[in-house]
């Protein structure tokens, strides 16, 4: 046991490392070695940082649905995987809430330089708002609700919390909006140079790396903490039955 | 307990479902009416007398040459599929330095009855195209062609 936890903290740490050695390259691809988009000059290479966290944002999400789905599949039948599946639906919604924090901030920075506004109720910002606003609450509930219920509660917010997921990723293609059209796969008009390509792979490899290691660490600490509250639990029964004698 | 697991299915499919058929409303509807972000001169034009009553959104590609700035104000032409909109400007902040001839622009404000749409808001709109500027020969081949078609 304790050699398995020596291996696997050294490949966290290998993990660490690379992450970080790909999001140097990224950002040296990004800011310095990619030339600058013609029509938006220097404020267009926010798209390496905007374009790579808003994809992962819509990602995360599914496996805070899974999870949940699962957890309420097993609630009944087997408890203990269910807190598991539960733990990784919380770490997933707490690194969805991240991304698409993160999302919305750079998006706001990147609106104001380009259209010239910080903000516009478009079809694409207005749900991308709304999938944000449902994973905050969704924590929030979690955290407040005194119910004992609010795992359950919790797991049924997040399944309809996911019919947004579609939704923000469709708004640009069913919808006219502020927000431009698909940049991949999208229509005509539309594409990427070969030359911007490197410095957007780099950096969405080291920002999905980034969120694995995020949910990585988080479940694990939250698995921990469950089990020290199973174990506190299990004592506090013990120590009830020693009472009467 | 068992009572519950086996009423909940039928609530579960009915609650997908009604979520289902408001999101498939939604998507097909919102292409049809006139409820978009915003309006084509095309539609702008086609709309009659409503044209002239609403706060509207138009959007167009910015006439080469037709800029003239006065200020913050700026009049220019938009143009759209062979379609021209005269555009008066009076706000109080500049527009974005992506508005520029050739780029694609969202005016917010009023249609009035000389023909001309007064704006109290600019926008720019970005293609959703990079590429690098191309070398002085290509220049002119890289701006922006056309909105993307009514979608």
């Amino acid at each position: 046991m304790e050699q398995r936890t020596q291996s696997l903290r050294n490949v966290a740490w290998l993990w660490f490392g690379i992450m970080v050695a790909v999001l140097v390259m990224g950002f040296r691809e990004a800011i310095f070695l990619t030339p600058k988009d013609a029509a938006q000059g220097d404020a267009g290479r926010i798209f390496y940082y905007h374009v790579p966290i808003a994809m992962l944002s819509l990602l995360f999400p599914y496996i805070n649905f899974f999870a949940s789905l699962t957890f309420l599949y097993w609630r009944r039948r087997d408890p203990l995987k269910a807190l598991t599946a539960d733990a990784l639906a919380l770490t997933a919604a707490e690194v969805t809430v991240v991304y698409a924090s993160v999302c919305l901030l750079t998006g706001m920075l990147w609106g104001r330089a380009t259209w010239g506004i910080w903000w516009t109720w478009d079809p694409r910002l207005t749900s991308m708002l709304l999938l944000w606003l449902l994973y905050v609450s969704y924590l929030t509930l979690r955290r407040f609700s005194s119910t004992g219920q609010s795992h359950t509660l919790a797991a049924v917010l997040s399944v309809f919390a996911a019919v947004d997921v579609p939704i923000v990723y469709m708004s640009i293609r069913w919808w006219r909006t502020q927000h431009p059209a698909p940049v991949f796969g999208g229509g005509p008009d539309s594409g990427i140079d070969p030359s911007m390509l490197p410095a957007f792979f780099w950096n969405l490899a080291g920002w999905a790396m980034w969120g694995i290691c995020m949910m990585v660490f988080r479940f694990a600490l939250e698995r921990r903490r469950q089990l020290a509250e199973q174990e506190e639990a299990l004592q506090a029964i013990e120590a009830s039955l020693e009472i009467p004698q | 307990m068992a009572n519950a697991t086996q009423k909940s299915p039928l609530k579960i499919i009915v609650a997908t479902v009604v979520i289902l058929a408001a999101v498939a409303y939604l998507a097909f509807t919102g292409n049809s009416d006139n409820k978009q972000y915003y309006v084509t001169i095309g539609e702008l034009q086609g709309m009659g007398n409503k044209a002239y009553v609403r706060h509207l959104r138009v959007a167009g590609n910015v006439a080469p040459g037709s800029i003239h700035r006065e200020g913050t104000y700026v009049d220019f032409d938009l143009l759209e599929q062979g379609r021209k909109l005269s555009v008066s400007y009076k706000g109080v902040e500049p527009p974005p330095d992506t508005f520029k001839d050739d780029s694609q622009a969202l005016a917010v404000g009023t249609y009035g009855k000389d023909g001309v749409f007064h704006a109290t808001q600019l926008q720019a709109k970005c293609a959703s195209k990079y590429a690098p500027a191309a070398p002085a020969a290509n220049a002119t081949a890289t701006t922006a062609s056309a909105l993307p078609a009514t979608r």
